[in-house]
Order: C-alpha cells, then structure tokens, then sequence
C-alpha cells in the first residue's frame, strides 16, 4: 500500500506540505535542508500507491551533547493513512539508522501531553519511556514530555546479517555527533506528533 | 589590516573584527568610534563600522559607511571585502563578486577572500570560475581536508567526473593508513561512498564495485553501501548476485517498493509499463506467493500482484485484499486501488466485488462463504468505499446515496464527512462541499488536518474571509495575524490566490502569487549557507542533489502553477486596466498627455520621499529596540497587504515576461506556458515570439483545442495587418509564411476550411466543437448563429459501463462551464447561454454554477451553512450569489470568471 523509504532531497518540498496539511508546528525550507544535508540517513518518506507523500519522519542527532544521541524532529502521517502502522514503520527505520550510522545511545524525542495517540505509540508500541515534563514548550503554553528510547542492546534485532560488527572497534565518545557549526532553523522549537 | 594604526588603535581594530565574527556588535561598534575619534577618516575602520551597522538592520548608514571607508582607502583588500561582504548580505551576487575580484588584485592569495569568492560563485553556478579559486585554495593550503574536498566538488559540477576522482583518490594518497580516527569516520565514509558515486557516473562501473568492496570496512552507512552495491551489480549485469542483494534489502525493510521492482528486474520480470506475457504473469504470480510467506507482515507483497493479474486471478486476489482491510477499517484502502481504475475492466470487477461483500454484509453480517460475523464497522468502510468508487465513475448520485447510508450508520465516523465534501465538490456544490468540511471540521477540532481540508474547500467556494478565520485557528503566532506566509504555506497562498483571481480581485491574487514566487527565490537562496557546511560535514552526495535539485527548482508544480496565476492577472490588468484611485485619474485624464507625464513624475518622488521617511522610522524603531535589547525580530509591516500597488505596474505585459521566462525554461511541456506565452506576445505585437508559441503548441498536442484557437488566431490576426512595408516588417512576414506552409493542416487551404476540417475530424468532443465554433466566429463574425449552433448541436452521449447503475454521460462539469463561458463572454449570446444553463443543469443536477435542482443554494441542504455564507458574502464579494426571480441561482461577474479562468482562451485584444 505506502512504501517506505529514504528521503530524498526531491521528497522535501512534498515533506513540508505534509507537515504543514496536518500538523501545528511547521518549519521553513531551509530546516528541512539542514537535516538531510547533515544527517542524510535520518529521513524517511512514506509514499502510496500514487506517488503521494502521505507521511515522514524528520530526525537529527544532538552534537552537543556528551552523550551521542538521536532526536525525532517532527513526524507527521496524513490522516487519511492512519491504521497502516507507517509511524511506526517510519520510527524504526529512522532509529535504526541512528544506531547503525552514528551508533546512537538513545533517541529522545517531544510530545504534546495532550496528544494521547502519539503518546500511546510512543510507549506502547515503539518503547518510549518519560524521562522529564518541559514545562510550556509549545508556543501555546502546553507542556511536553521529554521521552526517550534506549538503543544500544537492541540493535541486532533489525541488522543480524552481514554487519562484521563495525560497532565493535569505533566508540562514539561523541564521535560522529563531533560539533560542527549548525545551520540555525528559524522554525521554533520542533516537534513529533504522530496520527 | 589596520596596519596603518598605532599600535593601540591596532588591537581596537582587531577588536572590531572578532566582535563581528562572534556578532558583539555593539562592542564592535564602541572599538569602531574610540578609533574614528582619533583617525576620523580611516577606511577599514569606516568599512568595518559600517559592515557592523549591517548587523543591526541600519542598512542606509551601512551603505555609506562603507562606501566611505572605501573611498579613503582604495587600495585596502580589507575594505573591498567588506563592500562586497555587504552586497552578498543583499543577496547582490554579482555586485560582490565583483568586489572580491577587486579585493583579490591587491591581496590575491588571501584565503579567506578566495573562500567566499568560491561560494559566491557555487550559488552563481560560475563553475570555471569555482574551480579556478578553488584551485588556488588547494594550491594554497593543500593541508586542509576540504581544501581537496572543494576542489573535487568544482570539477564536478563542472562536468569533469574524472578529475573530480583522480583528486579525491590524490586526496586519499596524502591520509596515514590507519585513517580515519574514530571521530572522522562517517565523514571519510561519506566520501568514499560520494568517490563511488562518481566513478559510477563517470561509466566506470568494475571499478566502482571494486572500490566499494575494498573500502567496506570503512563505510559506516551500511544501508547505503548495499544500495550502491546493488545497483552497481545490476547495471554491470550481474543480476543473480543482484538478486541476491536485494533479497536481502527486503529483508531489512519488505515496504520498500524499489527493492520489489529491482528484484524483478534482476529476474527479467519487469515492464515499465506492466505489460506482461502470461507466462510472465504465471512466474510474477510464483514469486509474490513465495514472497508473501516471508513477509507476512508486509502489504506489498499483496498489493504488487493486483496490478498483473487478470480477470478471475484479479478477482480473487483483490477481494482477498479488500477483506481484512475493510474489517480492520483502513481508510486510505480507495485510494490505494484508485490506480487500477485506469486498467481496462478492474474497476467493473472492483465493483461487483464490493458490491457482494456489501450485500452480503447486510444479509448475513459476515462476509460471503465466511460463517464468522464482521463487526458492524465493516459494513460502514464497505459503504465508504462504494461512495468512493462511484464519485471516480462520475456517478455523484450513487455516492451521495451510498455515504449518507453511511453517516446515517455510524453517524461519528468523521471521514465519512470529508468523502462527502469531496463528493459535493466533485458534483458541483462548491457551497455544499465547504458546509460538509466544517461540519467534519467540527468533529474534531485539534485536527488540523481536517481544517486544512476544510479551508481548502472553503477557498473552492470563494469563501476567502471564511477561510483565512478557518486556518488561523491553527496559524496564530503570538501579536501576528498568521504564520502561513512565514511557514511558506503554499498550497494555501495559491488556493486563496486562484479564489481572487475567479472573483477578479487582482491586486489580492497577484500577493498570493507572488509570495509563492517569493518562497521559491527564498529557497534558491538556502542553499547558501550549505556550500560551505556541506564540504566540512562530507554529506557531498546529498549536496549534490541539492544543487541539482536547485537547478530545476521552478520546474515544481506550485511554482508553476504561481506563474501562471501571475501571467493571467497581468493579462487580465492589461486588459481591464483598474483605477487605482478614481478621483485620481480622472484629473489625470483630464490633462495633456504632457503635463500627465509631469504629474507622474512628481508623484513619483512624492512616493519615493514618503517611503524613504517610513524607512527611517522603521530603523529608529528597530534601533530603539536594539537598545532595550530585545532580541525579537520586529517584522516590518506589509505597506501594500491587499496588493494595491501591485496593481499599479506600468507595464503588466513586462511583468507577465518575467514569468513567462521561467515558465519557458522549466515547463515547457505544458500547453497551459504556451497558450499564455501566446496571449502575453499577441498583445505586444511580437508575432514572431507568438508564432513560436503556436509552434510549441503544435509540438505538444497538436489536436488541443487551445492549439486550434492559437493558430487561426495567430494567422487570422497577421492576415488582417496591413502589408509589410520596412524590410524588417518584410523579414519578419516572409518567415512567418516560410512557417505557415510547414503546418499540414493549413497546406492549400484557407483557415474557415481549415477550421472546418477541425470540427469534421473532432465533431464528437466537446471542446473541440466549441473551439471550432468560437473560431468560426472570430473568422467571420456575422457566422455567430451557425457558430453556437455547432455548440448547442453537441450530443452528450451516455457512457457505456457494465454493471451500471445510473447513466454517467460523457461530458465533463469543468468543460460545460467553459463553454457556457464562451456562449456568455466571447459570442455575447445570453440566451443561448440561458438555454446552455437548462440544459446542463440536467446533466449536473448538483452544481451550483448552473443552478441544478439538487444543488445547495436551491433545497438549502446546507441549512445551518447558509448564514455563514451569506455573511461571508456580505464581506467578500456582495453580488457572489443571488437569487433571480425564478428562483435560479444566478452568478455574478466574479464566479463566471471561473469559466474564464478554466478555459485558456482569452479574448485577444
């Protein structure tokens, strides 16, 4: 029904309209440049059967600190493609690049305490646990969750084959998230949401 | 720099300078004067005073400042370089690059100049000049990693793969074996997989894989490398190893589509166009079933397949699929199979499928030959999904029916709701549509998904005021109206911009026009930053499908469909030329053509004084607030929101060119850029521009109907001018009839024969009869009767479906308004326009425009909607709807224009 894959540069154009058809914190075009221009593996395109955009996930790691992690920017899944699991799809796809590439501890992501639905993915499906409330985080006042997801120890589940274990001889100690300087997003703080 | 100082004022000038690179302006600012008090007319310090100014929006005194600084001291490569940093800060390219040039002749082997003279020439695209500085950058600090980098990405860009290699293989030379350490190692496997890329690129597809295998160990995107591989064996026909290779891709991720076709196409089983024997489909059918047991969880692999198989296998794999998918209730199941409504006879099976599982569902409550019960919700999606199938098939009555019977049983399901706003807009009732999305609106208000929606529709009903209210629920940004055009909202900004344009409103649809340009140039201008982060971040690959990218950014269908919203306006303004002041210009008009020139003139200066005045009140506002630190960008306002002084171009035509370029470079397979490329140069009398849209029509489709009109037009036109009398005119008339006797449909014949013969060969479409007609006219204009005869004498034939419920006939609404259109504007014919309206109200019982008897405005369905309509109408256009005495809905100026704006033809002036 939706394939699931790697954006490309050509997809971002397709990615804003779909984050700005459904969901309330937007970006400028230039944001979405800076993620797959600094981490092109970390995002991924949702597309039907008639070459639409119907979903994504936007994501990026966090240089600055120590511990290298991953961050889910903004994921967005059109309502009329609800019930097809592709958040979830999306989610994973993106996490797993984030351990494999950069060898992310854990990926940590913003959610409306509101939002219920993403929410319940996020814990029930994806295993997102609550590590902190951020007080008035939205522009409208509302609180987030800070959540976050454990990586490493898991990451033989998606990758069994062929990996020759690269992992094993490099550590990250803030390795690949060395700082470089950051194209600033005059977007506002992001977000996820998902259906 | 500043080496001219003591040694005091030295260290302050070094001061200005890192304060402006760590952006302590004001501190800047202070070292700036405690300098100038001493040495008032030092030019790097006046440049660098006023390059720090720049920061702070103070841009006039910035300007002066500068230029100050660089008159006092001519031969300083500082004060050059700030000159040109400040044009690059107003995206002024060519102006800066200039001043580097002059900078460089002083200090030519200054590195950080010739850095910022190379991204000044990467945004311009000057390639040789990039690689001529990056070359001397290399040449320069060959130490530096993205010294080498820079230089490989010149040569590539300039189309010189092969160099583009040998450096980066240079480069590679120079690194320890034991390189990268553990920090670097992404980044060195980013190049090494961009090195691959272009060996592959350049043909030299062995040596790519060889160098893939060989640095395996040293790319970390693993995902990436096995991309590169299988693409690598399948292009170098290795294709069991490349089957293998996507076996396993699909076993890291069964959604990807393209690993499904790769595989195939490794196997020999792949059409472009999904023609297959049927053995083929026999071996295809093999693979998927073996396919579908490894990934159960996958629906690819179960959806693939519906597009090959044929007749009674089609029926049972699709039922099979739908199944599951209705129990589950997956909304988007329509618009998955919608594609298959294009193969000859899937959409009569999909129909019957449904069709029994509906029935059955509704006798037995389960599906057919299943014992077990469905939940009552199935029988819901069913419905959903037969509304869906029979709004594609033209037949609204059915789906109408068919959703209702859905609401009526799950009345909560708001996607019911938005199917049946697509329906009433698909059948006509723009009103109903825009009622029925705000009554899903309603549903669930933190949804924004369903606003857009809803606003959308609100904009197809001219519903603009309405609409704006409706989006910024969602689009408040603290003390601002709406972030929309911040957030480059475009899909808005066009729909809101089409809806004026329909209502005549040309002011407030060029803005919205013109703001989608001007989130395109916006665009272009992001990737500055990028030429330098990307070199240092290694993500060449991805940079350089951003360039490539760029290059064919206005080739993107907003921007397309921007241009040719901003063309018709200045068509329509040149045309039908709006007082901007009523008063105004007729005291104007009252005056010699002289002295009106003087008046001009003089209020032009006017103008520019005012303007320079609000300029300076913006600064001391912006300075103010500086001083009181706040770091808040306050935005400047919008002097002309409504778009009054958008109107107030001298010359529309010009400004319609502007975009035509464009629309000619990047789209130029779409009728629609020649048609008006046509309109724009027949109005300026430049025939042979004209012609060569006639030509470029003829390439595209040669049987249009528009292609039609712009030809006998063209010829009419040139055949009513008097002679040629300068040689130029001569020349022009000689090529112009060199061209006629290339074109087969006017070979010895006169253009009323011609056009004729166009009716004879098109006589049972629509459009091309009224395309002929109109021609007919405009050939002879006392010919009108027979002309809309030819019209009126069009037969709706019934289609012919099987398993048809309601007969869907063959014309198309969009296509009746037209025409209406024409019979109404270009023959002025009212009755016959009347009787045009009777009789499709017949046809479109639901559309609004010809007032059919099931349309809202008529029984008032949408009761609860009309107030809020009225009132918008009260706000947005008052003659929007309004009844006749009859009880016929009549449209106004505004909603004709819809017809006008439909239908390409415009009246040539």
């Amino acid at each position: 029904m939706v394939c699931i894959r790697k954006a490309t540069v050509d997809d971002l154009l397709a990615m804003q309209a779909c984050n700005l058809f459904c969901l309330p914190e937007n970006y400028q075009m230039k944001y979405y440049f800076y993620h797959i221009l600094s981490w092109p593996q970390l995002l991924y395109v949702a597309e039907d059967y008639n070459g639409k955009i119907v979903g994504y996930v936007l994501a990026k790691m966090e240089e600055e600190s120590s511990e290298c992690h991953g961050h889910i920017t903004s994921l967005a899944v059109l309502r009329t493609h609800r019930k097809l699991g592709l958040a979830t799809k999306l989610m994973t796809a993106a996490q797993n690049a984030m351990e494999q590439v950069y060898g992310a501890e854990y990926v940590s992501l913003h959610v409306r305490k509101s939002n219920r639905a993403a929410f319940n993915l996020y814990t029930e499906t994806l295993g997102y646990k609550i590590h902190d409330v951020e007080a008035k985080y939205y522009a409208d006042g509302e609180d987030a969750y800070d959540m976050r997801k454990q990586l490493k120890g898991k990451k033989h589940q998606h990758h069994h084959h062929h990996h020759h274990h690269h992992h094993h001889h490099h550590h990250h100690g803030g390795g690949c998230c060395s700082g470089e300087a950051k194209v600033e997003g005059k977007a506002g703080e992001p977000e996820a949401k998902a259906e | 720099m500043g080496t001219s100082l003591p040694s005091r004022e030295g260290n302050l000038f070094k001061l200005i300078v890192k304060s402006y690179e760590t952006k302590q302006y004001k501190k800047g600012l202070k070292a700036a004067d405690s300098i100038l008090k001493k040495f008032p007319n030092h030019g790097e310090t006046l440049s660098m005073k006023g390059l720090t100014l720049n920061c702070l929006d103070r841009k006039p005194e910035a300007y002066e400042l500068v230029r100050r600084g660089l008159k006092n001291d001519l031969k300083s490569h500082v004060c050059w370089h700030v000159y040109g940093l400040l044009y690059r800060s107003d995206r002024e390219y060519r102006e800066a690059i200039k001043c580097y040039r002059n900078a460089l002749r002083i200090d030519p082997d200054n590195i950080e100049i010739l850095r910022d003279l190379s991204l000044l020439q990467a945004q311009m695209r000057d390639l040789d000049g990039f690689v001529e500085t990056r070359q001397r950058l290399l040449t320069l600090k060959p130490n530096h990693r993205m010294n080498w980098i820079g230089f490989a990405v010149a040569h590539h860009l300039n189309s010189n793969g092969s160099k583009a290699t040998e450096i980066l293989e240079a480069y590679e030379g120079t690194l320890d074996d034991d390189h990268p350490p553990d920090n670097e190692r992404c980044e060195h496997g980013e190049m090494l997989l961009y090195k691959i890329s272009l060996l592959e690129e350049s043909g030299l597809l062995e040596r790519a894989l060889e160098e893939l295998h060989k640095k395996e160990s040293k790319i970390v995107d693993k995902l990436a490398y096995k991309e590169q591989e299988v693409s690598l064996l399948t292009k170098l026909g290795f294709l069991e190893e490349g089957e293998k290779e996507y076996r396993l891709l699909l076993s890291m991720n069964p959604d990807n589509y393209r690993y499904y076709e790769g595989l195939q196409r490794c196997l020999g089983l792949f059409s472009e166009k999904g023609h297959y024997s049927s053995d083929e489909i026999g071996q295809l059918e093999e693979l998927y079933e073996s396919l579908a047991q490894q990934y159960n969880k996958s629906s690819a692999v179960k959806r693939i397949p519906l597009d090959f198989l044929e007749g009674e296998k089609f029926q049972k794999a699709v039922e099979s699929y739908i199944r599951p998918l209705l129990t589950k209730g997956v909304p988007s199941l329509f618009s998955d199979l919608s594609p298959l409504y294009d193969h000859p006879g899937k959409a009569d099976i999909l129909e019957h499928v449904v069709l029994g599982l509906e029935l059955s569902l509704k006798t037995s409550g389960g599906y057919p030959g299943s014992l077990d019960k469905e939940p009552p919700s199935t029988l819901m999606w069913a419905l959903f999904y037969l509304a869906q199938h029979y709004d594609r098939r033209d037949q609204q009555d059915i789906a109408l029916a068919k959703i209702d019977e859905a609401i009526v049983h799950t009345p909560t399901a708001i996607d019911l709701y938005s199917v049946k706003s697509r329906i009433l807009k698909h059948a006509g009732d723009f009103l109903a549509a825009a009622a029925m999305a705000d009554e899903a609106r309603c549903m669930d208000l933190a949804d924004r998904y369903i606003n857009s929606e809803c606003v959308k529709r609100m904009l197809q009903a001219d519903q603009v005021t309405l609409a704006e209210k409706t989006a910024v629920l969602f689009t408040k940004d603290g003390e601002q109206h709406n972030n929309l055009y911040d957030m480059q909202c475009m899909w808005y900004e066009l729909a809101s911009g089409e809806s004026y344009l329909r209502q005549g409103d040309l002011g407030r649809a060029l803005k919205k026009f013109l703001a989608v340009e001007k989130h395109y140039a916006d665009i272009v201008e992001d990737q500055f930053d990028f030429h330098s982060y990307c070199l240092r971040k290694m993500t060449l690959r991805t940079y350089v499908e951003m360039l490539k990218f760029q290059d064919r950014l206005h080739s993107h269908t907003y921007f397309r469909k921007a241009a040719f919203g901003a063309v018709r306006c200045y068509i329509k303004l040149y045309d039908s030329p709006s007082k901007p002041s009523a008063e105004e210009d007729d005291e104007m008009s009252k005056l010699p053509p002289s002295q009106r020139k003087k008046l001009r003139q003089k209020q032009k200066k006017a103008e520019a004084r005012a303007k320079k005045e609000a300029e300076i009140k913006t600064e001391e506002s912006q300075a103010s607030n500086a001083s009181k630190s706040v770091k808040r960008h306050v935005k400047p306002v919008d002097p002309d929101p409504h778009g009054e002084k958008l109107l107030q171009v001298e010359d529309p035509l010009l400004e319609a060119t502007k975009y035509l370029k464009l629309l000619q470079e990047y789209s130029p397979d779409f009728l629609e850029t020649h048609v008006l490329s046509f309109e724009v140069h027949m109005r300026k009398q430049k025939r042979l521009c004209a012609l060569k849209a006639v030509r470029n029509l003829l390439r595209l489709n040669a049987d249009h109907p528009d292609t039609h009109r712009c030809l006998i037009k063209f010829f009419h036109k040139v055949g009513s001018l008097p002679a040629a009398v300068t040689t130029a005119e001569k020349i022009i008339w000689a090529a112009i009839e060199e061209e006629r006797l290339t074109y087969g449909q006017l070979r010895e014949k006169s253009l009323l024969e011609a056009n004729a013969s166009f009716f004879e060969t098109h006589k049972d479409s629509l459009m091309h009869r009224a395309a002929a007609a109109e021609m007919l006219f405009v050939l002879e204009s006392n010919k009108k009767d027979e002309a809309v005869k030819l019209i009126e004498e069009s037969i709706n034939e019934p289609l012919s479906i099987k398993g048809l419920l309601g007969p869907a006939r063959k014309w198309k609404l969009i296509d009746c308004i037209a025409v209406h259109s024409v019979l109404e504007k270009i023959f002025d014919d009212q009755d016959a326009a009347l009787r045009w309206k009777l009789r499709c109200a017949e046809y479109f019982p639901y559309s609004t425009y010809f007032g059919g008897k099931k349309c809202s405005a008529i029984t008032k369905l949408a009761h609860h909607q009309t107030e809020e309509t009225s009132e918008n109408a009260g706000t947005v256009n008052p003659h929007a709807t309004e009844f006749s005495t009859n009880g016929n809905l009549e449209k106004s100026e505004g909603s004709k224009d819809l017809a006008g704006q439909l239908h390409s033809s415009l009246v040539l002036s």
